[in-house]
């Protein structure tokens, strides 16, 4: 195809389709943008510098007061425990749709999106829990009743290290925020789904911390895997 | 040597949390905790103020220097080790009078509530602590088994 | 300058990061920190607008979870260094906030310049005292940009957090400061500093009836 000039950038007429008898009208252009903001003549622009490894550690300590002050504010907010998870999921949800890209850049080769399901899987599974938490998660699992239905495990979640969750709302798990990450992850990779939860895996003494996170795929995200898979045989 | 007991007052003089270790104790009950955690703050700011020891020099304008109170109390049967932090929390730890490194164990209590009680979004600062991984971890480090 | 001070407290930041910290991948923090704010920036907005940031009510409420945080982040930092010893001036107090405290939580060790009071040990002489720590690296604003909406760089102090975990801190061991952003690179400014001001040792709080 041609190269778009100025003129005909909006409102460019697709192939096969006639605009001549819609009522469609062209938008006018955009203005151009004009950046406003001021950087420092002593410092690189956050453009310039190096975005391939990781920065340094932190404590896990100023970690958590962020992660409790997040957690006060949406718990002050809600009415029930379900809410304040659904709020913490998508206070979570940017950072997925972010630690996407920075993995893929970071990637050793060429930067491969995952394409089949289970990459994708393995990719929450290992890279971002390696990124995010210095580890692997703990086991990744597929419901046996629903194909549409996959859990990852991890037995004791850094972002609860120092959470103790009162009885009176013992249900509620703030790894819910992990779940918003994993769902801005799978949404971020085009593999769309119904939700990414948080669940307490009650009973396993060992480890009483004990995490599930169900993630829901779409229908079409099933299909689409299962497509592919019988095209490559 | 046996660590009897942890009792946690706060800065007003409540006390937000009490346990015990070890098998074979009396029990108190909460009425007794409420009773010596009241004296006790009250015995100890006595002992910070009322004293014919000289006062430590401070000249105007500098920083206070911290006048601690009472911080070992013996008896017959046992010991009582006092903590007050900058912050004016105590850590009273009873123990069998012979019980060495009370300090230590002590400070490593302090370190514990710094982590699991102050760390836990779910706590309200002077409220009783209801914290259940600050009890595990406490519990691993002085419960002796019965 | 107290040396002598500055060189134990920097041993002492180092022993403690290495030997008594949980740590976390600082990205992380990062990331996380910039999802409040832009939850603050995104619910706190100027009156009769649906999408336009109040961003001083945003700074308000970031000192004020801040301060919320130096309440609790005191105790971890007593547990953690109790051998640091008690500070008798301000000079030490400044320089155990840098060496000590920011090593501990943050990983970094800003630089204490811009004294401004009587000599040590006579801070009753008068005048305010004050000094301001430049923060070479910021973990919380790690490759973060402003809105570029005309207004974000004026008026947000993104990291504003700090001034109140510093208040709230240091009230807890009877300290009460005044703390606030001067200049951010964030804001296009050569450096990212804060001022922090004593105005003045609170007593040694004693129980009611003593009074």
């Amino acid at each position: 195809m041609p190269a778009a000039t100025d003129d005909n950038t909006y409102g460019v007429q697709p192939p096969g389709l006639d605009f001549k008898d819609s009522n469609t009208i062209p938008l006018p252009p955009p203005k151009h943008f004009q950046p406003s903001l001021r950087y420092p003549s002593s410092r690189k622009t956050i453009y310039d510098r190096n975005l391939s490894r990781p920065s340094s550690t932190t404590s896990l300590a100023s970690f958590a007061y962020i992660f409790n002050t997040i957690i006060t504010y949406h718990h002050a907010k809600s009415g029930s425990v379900s809410e304040i998870e659904t709020r913490l999921n998508r206070a979570g949800y940017p950072i997925g749709i972010k630690m996407l890209d920075l993995l893929l850049y970071r990637q050793s080769g060429k930067a491969v999106r995952p394409i089949r399901l289970l990459e994708l899987l393995q990719f929450i599974h290992g890279a971002l829990w390696r990124g995010l938490f210095g580890r692997a998660a703990d086991a990744l699992e597929q419901s046996t009743s629903k194909k549409n239905e996959y859990m990852i495990v991890d037995n004791e979640p850094v972002v609860n290290t120092y959470i103790s969750i009162p009885r009176e709302m013992s249900q509620l798990n703030c790894a819910a925020f992990v779940a918003g990450i994993i769902e801005g992850v799978c949404d971020a990779a085009a593999f769309g789904t119904e939700g990414v939860t948080a669940h307490w895996a009650e009973g396993d003494e060992m480890w009483p911390g004990k995490t599930i996170f169900l993630l829901k795929f779409q229908e079409k995200v099933i299909e689409r895997d299962e497509a592919i898979k019988a095209s490559v045989g | 040597m046996v660590v009897f007991a942890l009792l946690i007052i706060n800065k007003a003089g409540g006390l937000v949390y009490n346990r015990t270790f070890a098998p074979g104790l009396q029990k108190l009950d909460s009425n007794d905790y409420l009773i010596l955690a009241g004296t006790f703050h009250g015995i100890h700011a006595i002992s910070r103020t009322i004293s014919p020891a000289p006062r430590a020099p401070h000249p105007p304008g500098t920083r206070p220097p911290p006048t601690t109170g009472i911080e070992t109390m013996d008896a017959g049967r046992f010991r009582l080790t006092c903590f007050q932090t900058p912050t004016g929390v105590k850590f009273l730890l009873f123990t069998s009078p012979e019980q060495p490194n009370a300090e230590a164990i002590i400070r490593r209590c302090y370190e514990m509530y710094g982590e699991m009680v102050m760390k836990n979004p779910f706590y309200s600062l002077e409220m009783p602590v209801r914290v259940e991984k600050f009890d595990r971890v406490l519990g691993g480090y002085l419960v002796r088994p019965g | 300058m107290a040396t002598a001070t500055t060189s134990k407290a920097s041993r002492m930041g180092e022993e403690i990061w290495k030997t008594r910290v949980d740590k976390i991948s600082a990205e992380v923090l990062t990331l996380t920190y910039g999802t409040l704010v832009a939850q603050l920036c995104r619910d706190l907005t100027l009156p009769n607008t649906a999408s336009q940031t109040d961003y001083l009510a945003v700074n308000a409420e970031l000192d004020r979870m801040g301060y919320a945080i130096g309440l609790r982040l005191i105790e971890d930092f007593l547990a953690k260094s109790q051998n640091t010893g008690h500070c008798s001036n301000f000079r030490e107090v400044a320089e155990v906030i840098s060496k000590v405290g920011f090593k501990m939580f943050l990983n970094v060790v800003p630089e204490v310049r811009g004294w401004q009071g009587p000599p040590a040990g006579e801070e009753g002489a008068g005048g305010p005292v004050a000094f301001s720590l430049v923060l070479e690296e910021n973990p919380l604003a790690e490759f973060v940009e402003l809105p570029d909406d005309g207004r974000a760089q004026d008026e947000l102090w993104y990291s504003n957090v700090l001034c109140g975990v510093l208040r709230g801190a240091l009230e807890m061991v009877q300290m009460q400061v005044e703390a606030r952003f001067t200049s951010d690179v964030l804001r296009g400014h050569e450096s990212t500093e804060m001022r922090v001001t004593l105005v003045r040792y609170l007593q040694d709080e004693l129980p009611a009836d003593d009074d």
